[in-house]
């Protein structure tokens, strides 16, 4: 490469100001013994002067310069409502991180403890609606009424099956249904949790009949281990006069 | 910035007010209607409200700004507005032809009007490739320092330098081809 070649690769970065003192001294040295690279200079030098005229690419009045700050400010501020992440900052990022790992590490643990629960005490609660998702949430809480209403029939109408088939097993011809009595008494306890859900209007006509059943579930639970015949007559005549069994049926097809 | 990062509109609104026109004249080589530009301004400024809080004190504003303005132009022309952007050798051969055709003063570039130098200027920019078109506008329009660019562009220093030289000199060639063009010299 010859010394002109040379000067000029360097000529862009002598205007600019960037050469280091050597090649400064060498360049300015060779242009003043060189027309030629005078010249290549002078033609760099022409173009960074209009490069540097303050209207080149410079925007028209009209554009609503005055106006664009307040506007983007509006926009910003009414986007800011809506965003989160990237303004949380790296320290925000580490908390929102830890608490998720907290919650999250609460919630294994909390169905842990559910999960252990005797079944008596196992009947789940509803979500609670929350405002704006009412809509959503309510489907949810009908279908799980609708779930815990049906399976708790479905314990009443065996158990009502159950009590009256009971056969004498005790002594002076009595019938043993202690199991019947403690079944009932689990099942007067699992009432009393259901009845939140039993307020939905989908699980309306249930709830008549689950109240009917709680009366018979606490004659039930009242009864001694071996009760007599005629105690069990009465009850299964009312049973059948109530038509508790095919009622029962019926709102289970319902369900 | 520190008080636009604690969420002062106030000082939001002073940042774009400096600000505004330096990020238009960067990117208006890079969009072939001024409206494109302003769009992409507007962008810019609100991108770097959300993102305020990834500026680090230790970086470069002015880096930074212009690399969310650089983004954004490029997002806008993936968008769909690749019709519109910046292949505009038949823009600039157009005006050649028709200036060619025109009673031709001694220097076209000397002595045509202030108003059709920067034209001619902004068109021979256009045809510049990208990255040599990012560093001269960088350079003369956003008043970035050569370190500053490389940041901006996330390149070595001396990348800036040979891509700023070959921007100049190619411009120069630009200029001088369209005046050997319209017969002068």
């Amino acid at each position: 490469m010859s010394e002109c070649d040379s000067v000029r690769d360097l000529l862009v970065l002598h205007f600019e100001g960037e050469l280091e003192n050597e090649e400064e001294g060498r360049v300015t040295a060779h242009l003043s013994a060189c027309a030629t690279c005078r010249a290549e200079a002078e033609g760099i030098c022409t173009v960074r002067g209009w490069l540097s005229d303050p209207k080149l690419f410079a925007p028209d009045d009209n554009y609503g310069w005055q106006m664009l700050p307040e506007a983007l400010a509006a926009r910003a501020k009414a986007e800011r409502r809506f965003w989160l992440p990237l303004s949380y900052g790296s320290t925000g990022w580490a908390l929102s991180i830890a608490a998720t790992l907290v919650i999250g590490f609460g919630l294994i643990y909390w169905a842990g403890r559910v999960a252990d629960r005797p079944v008596a005490a196992t009947v789940a609660r509803p979500p609670v609606a929350a405002p704006g998702n009412e809509a959503f949430l309510g489907r949810i809480y009908a279908a799980h009424a609708r779930a815990e209403t049906s399976e708790y029939l479905a314990a009443c109408q065996d158990l009502l099956v159950d009590t009256l088939r009971a056969e004498p097993s005790c002594d002076e011809r009595k019938y043993d249904v202690s199991a019947e009595v403690t079944r009932a008494r689990d099942l007067l306890h699992r009432k009393r949790m259901l009845d939140p859900e039993l307020g939905a209007p989908e699980v309306a006509r249930a709830k008549e009949l689950c109240d009917e059943l709680e009366g018979f579930l606490l004659n039930l639970s009242l009864s001694e281990k071996c009760e007599s015949r005629d105690k069990l007559h009465r009850m299964e005549r009312y049973v059948r006069k109530q038509q508790l069994l095919l009622r029962i049926r019926v709102l289970q097809g319902e369900l | 910035m520190i008080q636009v990062q604690r969420g002062d509109m106030a000082a939001y609104r002073e940042l774009v007010r400096h600000y505004q026109t330096r990020v238009f004249r960067v990117i208006r080589a890079f969009h072939r209607t001024p409206e494109d530009a302003m769009e992409v301004v507007q962008d810019t400024f609100l991108k770097l409200f959300v993102a305020r809080d990834t500026w680090e004190r230790k970086t470069s504003f002015c880096a930074w700004l212009y690399r969310i303005a650089i983004n954004a132009s490029i997002d806008r022309y993936r968008r769909g507005d690749k019709g519109r952007t910046t292949s505009l050798e038949d823009m600039v051969e157009g005006q050649v032809e028709a200036s060619a055709a025109c009673r031709r003063p001694e220097d076209p570039l000397e002595h045509v009007s202030a108003t059709e130098r920067r034209r001619i200027l902004e068109d021979a920019i256009r045809r510049l490739p990208a990255r040599q078109r990012e560093v001269i506008s960088l350079r003369y329009f956003g008043e970035m320092q050569l370190e500053e660019i490389a940041e901006a562009l996330r390149c070595p220093v001396g990348t800036v330098k040979s891509n700023l030289h070959k921007a100049v000199t190619g411009l120069k060639g630009i200029l001088f081809k369209q005046r050997e063009a319209l017969g002068y010299e």
